[in-house]
């Protein structure tokens, strides 16, 4: 698997890691520390859906148990307790361990469903938990302490803070890695293919799960522990409903069955949050949006649609594919470009602000200001223009994804890189 | 979208006014609010309120000769998101924060503004908290660097028994019924402690989740066999419109004696079940003769100052005299001086005087107390009730002691 | 006494709204094998379609379309959405449905705004039905109550005495078998998913108009909702109703009782030592009802794990 290619690949990507946040802005490298961050905890996530088959909706329970562990290592530390810094997430693996074989003990009992719907259950429980257990998690304004400095390093940079970040995802995501190769992880993804077959080898199946979920929840914890070194505070809302959905979003759009997925969106989604998330109140109206398409178009994720090019590589003619995917582009540009119109217009004029002015307006409708141009909300042009881009753009994306669908026909290969039944993803995804 | 065309502008203004007056650096201020998330609706008017005051410094000229910048930055309603931006923030050169829709994240931030502070002196960055209550702010976590400019539970639930007292509708048996976390316990001890002055007996007390009840029935049936007069809560958002319309529906005859009515879909989710029950704020417009502010601020915002947009506006205005003092002669922002600056300013709200203690940094300021009426002044929610004010608690009557537990270490100066 | 009726009541009435937004799941659910995300979110859009219908045409209207609008909305999200990823498993259905509740919850926001709506039930519903030692009881929760009583003798019947709850049922165990007998198949799971959408529609129209309607009200209700169907048993009626009402009675007798872990250990003599320890032994079961359902869900988990009336894996 691992070819001389996937090698040179990793060896670039960790290159660029290594050498270029040090010229980048403080916001970059603080971004950068997120984007690693979410992606160890994807990996450790997509251990359990990727590997085991088995969906969790309550993965923050063991990302916010990691973060406090490390954060009262943090604390002991900073009273003087001699402890090195770089080790504070083994606290968070420790912690996400050991309620792990707990939690897992229980959700475990189940598979399927029932199995996504008892870990959400868990995590609720430490969210309704957590801030009536004043000792431990600190009510709701959380625990907060502070990095110390260790052999000369201050930690006091986010540089610093991003290096170690970079080296503990590394050694862990290397160790999630191993693990898929190890004859336990083989028998793990027969879980997930055949669970009937696992027992009759004589195996216990539901201790097997038990581990298997116990190691993602350490993982978890170790990369909520990061968190905490990050923040210098752990707070209740770690274990909040929200971090354990942007997980599974991020896994998905990645894609789960590809090892490297998670990790791409994991990146994609932070970045795109950081980019985003100060420009547009709709953000995470769009985030949804590109999940669902993701999941209805390209079920296999981004790291899905690269891994099938990859694997067919040589089949790839790029002069006949060129046109149609940059075609497709064009169109799932169009299309973004309409929803997107659509969307901030109607956060404007269904806003309060617009409401007021309405009231307040002389005569009919007043103009609202959008992308920089005044639009008038009756004229019919501010409604033909979305939908003439809209309409465009689905017509260019159903040309286009019916001669790739056809090139990939003609090659033998009818599972092609999207759903052929269907267009290509829109949006910016 | 707003934001990227006022920052472009102040951006543009900045650059004209920079190659007249050579290296003046302006004053930035960032706004790290929940603007998306379940608290998004007060997150808004936090940012609405701080734009419009930045907007009045702007227009009085700007500061270090240069108009002052304003970021939103979006924090989801998350203590860890908070943190994230306030690293976004500091990369972005912010040298004063403001935030208001909750003291977890004011807890957060006022941490982070702490360790920044002691790994960068020299670069120092201030927070305005505009609405964390949570008394450890002010208490163990208090910092030089950190002023909060909002009441805290004991102004609320004092300013609450005092006025009610004198207009005859508190009655010797009071209710506590609060939100298990920090605000909620703080008043509960609170109305503890304000038996004795207020002359009433607390029948019983109950702490309940935050924002998790869906059904408050049970909880007024609990009220409701202690059969008190009053019922203190600090409860907000979901928690006081259910508990108000259970007890509005279960024909529970009792005063409410509240600190965020005035939270907007309130009044008008409630009903009428909401007339003559109490709240203690920090301003209300109808507790001012002048409709000067109000109509200031809808001229420039497009509706009145509501719920906390007014206090907001206020302690931007008190910046905004505390920098009119200040002369940086076109050179760096020195955030110390800014503060320093702020902690002898006296501003004049509608309502009267607020300071700052330099103790622990928390203001001294009137609380107003009103009560929900019929035909008022300013409706809320486009019904026609509203609030008349009953009574505007002086600062120095409203006001507690310093907590000891705060520790302040001042600049050397 | 006093606090026992009405905590009765009061737990009856609230555990009957849970089964009025679980029993739509549990039929979608119990029929396809379809565990939908977004159900909460259909309960929400009932609220805010019927808000917006009844602000124009009255209360009793919106409560009619607002099922009408949310089932049709769901038989489109089985039509058009759910067969593109079927193939890929049931995990990627629920994935789905996730995702389309993220999408409306937006949507709302989008539309209606951050704060909760004013939705009312109309003055002449605002009455009390009775009165119990002196605490007046509404009327309208047990309008709430009734509606869900009907909504499951109705299903319970449908289900299992009429010829379209039998072809149905054979759909579910036999889909091939009752396709070769003639039966369309697609149009039976289309017309279950929007049965079961508008179920939860009606719940949301009946229920947004007694609690606030707000951007958050399916979150909030989502979760004990799963919590109701994984205690009862997935995919059964009578299982989640059950679940409902225990759900619905320990929250409200919950809250008048202020026993603790140690409380508990008082009775041996060891309270103090409890008390010293703080944390879990010393909160009050009143201030944290909220999370009983949780703890409930994990003992049912731990003595039968198929829930109360679910039939084994």
């Amino acid at each position: 698997m691992a070819s001389m290619r996937t090698i040179l690949i990793l060896a670039a990507i960790l290159l660029l890691l290594v050498a270029v946040p040090p010229f980048l802005g403080i916001a970059w490298q603080n971004a950068l520390v997120n984007v690693l961050i979410a992606s160890l905890f994807a990996l450790a996530f997509n251990l359990l859906i990727g590997q085991a088959g088995l969906l969790s909706f309550g993965h923050a329970a063991y990302f916010g148990i990691g973060a406090f562990a490390a954060l009262h290592l943090m604390i002991a530390v900073e009273d003087g307790f001699d402890f090195p810094t770089p080790l504070l997430p083994v606290a968070g693996a420790a912690a996400g361990l050991l309620v792990g074989i707990v939690a897992g003990y229980f959700a475990t009992m189940r598979s399927g469903v029932y199995f996504a719907l008892v870990t959400l259950a868990i995590a609720e429980l430490f969210h309704s938990l957590a801030p009536h257990l004043q000792g431990v998690f600190g009510g709701e304004s959380g625990v907060s302490s502070m990095r110390m400095p260790w052999q000369g390093i201050v930690f006091g940079s986010i540089i610093e803070v991003y290096y170690l970040t970079l080296g503990w995802v590394l050694i862990c995501g290397l160790a999630l890695w191993t693990y898929t190769r190890t004859p336990f992880g083989r028998l793990t993804l027969a879980l997930r293919d055949n669970e009937q077959r696992v027992r009759f080898l004589g195996y216990d199946a539901h201790a097997a799960k038990v581990i298997v979920f116990a190691i993602s929840a350490m993982f978890s914890g170790v990369a909520g522990a990061l968190l905490a070194i990050s923040n210098e505070t752990a707070n209740y809302s770690l274990f909040a409903t929200d971090v354990s959905a942007q997980v599974v979003l991020q896994t998905f759009v990645g894609g789960s069955t590809v090892f490297f997925g998670p990790v791409v969106g994991a990146a994609a989604f932070t970045l795109f949050s950081f980019l985003v998330s100060d420009l547009t109140r709709s953000w995470v109206f769009y985030q949804g949006l590109i999940f669902v398409l993701v999941m209805l178009f390209a079920p296999t994720g981004i790291g899905g649609v690269v891994q099938f090019h990859a694997r067919h590589r040589r089949q790839l003619d790029r002069s006949r594919l060129a046109g149609p995917y940059a075609l497709a582009l064009l169109g799932g540009l169009l299309i973004a470009g309409g929803v997107v119109y659509l969307t901030e217009t109607v956060a404007v004029l269904f806003g309060q602000g617009y409401a007021v002015r309405m009231r307040d307006a002389v005569d009919g409708l007043p103009n609202y200001d959008l992308f920089g141009i005044s639009w008038n909300p009756v004229s019919i042009l501010t409604w033909l223009l979305p939908l003439v881009l809209v309409a465009v753009g689905g017509v260019i994306l159903v040309r286009a994804r019916r001669s790739i669908a056809g090139f990939w026909d003609r090659v033998g290969r009818s599972d092609g890189p999207v759903e052929t039944k269907a267009a290509a993803p829109g949006g910016p995804a | 979208m707003k934001r990227i065309a006022t920052t472009t502008i102040a951006a543009a203004g900045a650059l004209v006014a920079a190659a007249s007056a050579g290296h003046a650096e302006p004053l930035k201020i960032g706004i790290i609010e929940s603007l998306s998330g379940s608290q998004t609706s007060t997150g808004r008017l936090y940012a609405t309120a701080v734009e419009y005051g930045v907007d009045k410094i702007n227009e009085a000229g700007g500061f270090n000769g240069e108009p002052v910048q304003v970021t939103e930055y979006d924090n989801a309603g998350g203590a860890p998101e908070a943190a994230d931006k306030f690293r976004q923030a500091v990369a972005d050169g912010v040298d004063i924060i403001f935030q208001g829709a909750s003291s977890a994240i004011a807890g957060q931030l006022t941490e982070d503004v702490r360790k920044h502070n002691i790994r960068n002196p020299g670069k120092e960055v201030m927070f305005i908290n505009l609405g964390g209550e949570a008394m450890e702010l002010t208490g163990e976590k208090c910092q030089f660097y950190h002023f909060r400019f909002t009441t805290t539970a004991p102004m609320r639930v004092n300013a609450l028994v005092n006025a009610m007292k004198e207009a005859g509708d508190l009655g010797t048996k009071a209710y506590a019924i609060n939100q298990n976390y920090s605000w909620g316990q703080d008043v509960q001890a609170a109305v503890e402690a304000a038996a004795g002055e207020g002359g009433y007996e607390v029948v019983d007390e109950v702490l309940h989740d935050v924002n998790k009840i869906q059904d408050f029935a049970p909880f007024v049936a609990r009220i409701k066999a202690a059969a008190p007069d009053t019922v203190f809560t600090g409860n907000w958002s979901n928690d006081l419109l259910l508990l108000m319309k259970a007890a509005g529906d279960a024909g529970l005859d009792v005063t409410f004696a509240t600190a965020f009515l005035d939270q907007p879909g309130n009044i008008a989710n409630a009903g009428k079940t909401a007339l003559g029950h109490y709240i203690a704020n920090n301003y209300d417009n109808a507790a001012s003769e002048s409709d000067a502010f109000p109509q200031a601020y809808k001229q420039a915002t497009g509706h009145v100052p509501i719920f906390v947009e007014g206090h907001s506006a206020f302690a931007l205005a008190q910046l905004q005299q505390a920098l009119g003092t200040l002369d940086l002669g076109g050179g760096d922002i020195d955030v110390t001086k800014i503060a320093l600056a702020l902690e002898d300013t006296t501003y004049e709200t509608p309502v009267g005087p607020v300071t700052v203690r330099k103790e622990d940094h928390q203001t001294i300021r009137p609380v107003v107390v009103s009560k929900v009426v019929e035909n008022a002044k300013y409706p809320a929610d486009d019904t026609d009730m509203g609030f008349e004010t009953v009574k505007i608690v002086p600062a120095e009557e409203a006001i507690y002691p310093v907590q000891e537990s705060c520790d302040m270490q001042r600049p050397e100066e | 006494m006093e606090f026992a009726i009405i905590s009765t009541l009061n737990g009856v009435t609230y555990g009957l709204l849970l089964f009025m937004v679980s029993a739509g799941l549990t039929l979608i659910f119990g029929m396809m094998g379809v565990l939908n995300f977004a159900h909460a979110s259909f309960y929400m859009l009932g609220a805010y379609v019927a808000y917006a219908v009844s602000s124009i045409f009255g209360f009793w209207i919106g409560l009619i379309v607002a099922p009408i609008v949310v089932g049709l909305i769901g038989m489109a999200v089985e039509r058009f959405l759910l067969p593109r990823v079927h193939a890929h498993g049931h995990a990627h259905e629920l994935l789905l449905t996730f995702g389309l509740a993220l999408i409306i919850e937006e949507l709302i926001k989008l539309f209606f705004g951050d704060f909760p709506v004013n939705y009312q039930m109309p003055a002449d519903l605002r009455f009390s039905a009775f009165s119990v030692f002196g605490s007046n009881y509404p009327f309208y929760r047990l309008f709430i109550g009734g509606v869900a009583v009907v909504m499951f003798a109705v299903l319970w019947l449908l289900l299992t005495r009429t010829r379209t709850g039998i072809v149905v049922r054979a759909a579910e165990r036999l889909p091939a078998m009752a396709e070769a007998l003639g039966h369309n198949i697609p149009m039976v799971f289309m017309f279950v998913f929007g049965t079961g959408a508008a179920l939860a529609g009606l719940g949301g129209a009946v229920a947004g108009a007694f609690y606030p309607t707000n951007p958050n009200m399916g979150i909030e209700l989502g979760v004990i909702v799963f919590v109701v169907v994984v205690v009862g048993g997935l995919g059964s009626l009578k299982g989640s109703l059950l679940a409902s009402l225990l759900i619905g009675l320990f929250s409200s007798f919950a809250v008048g009782l202020d026993w603790s872990l140690a409380g508990l250990f008082g009775l041996f003599g060891l309270g103090d030592w409890a008390r010293s320890l703080g944390g879990l032994m010393t909160l009050e079961l009143s201030s944290v009802s909220a999370t009983i359902p949780f703890a409930l869900m994990l003992i049912v988990l731990l003595v039968r794990p198929a829930g109360l009336m679910g039939e084994p894996n």
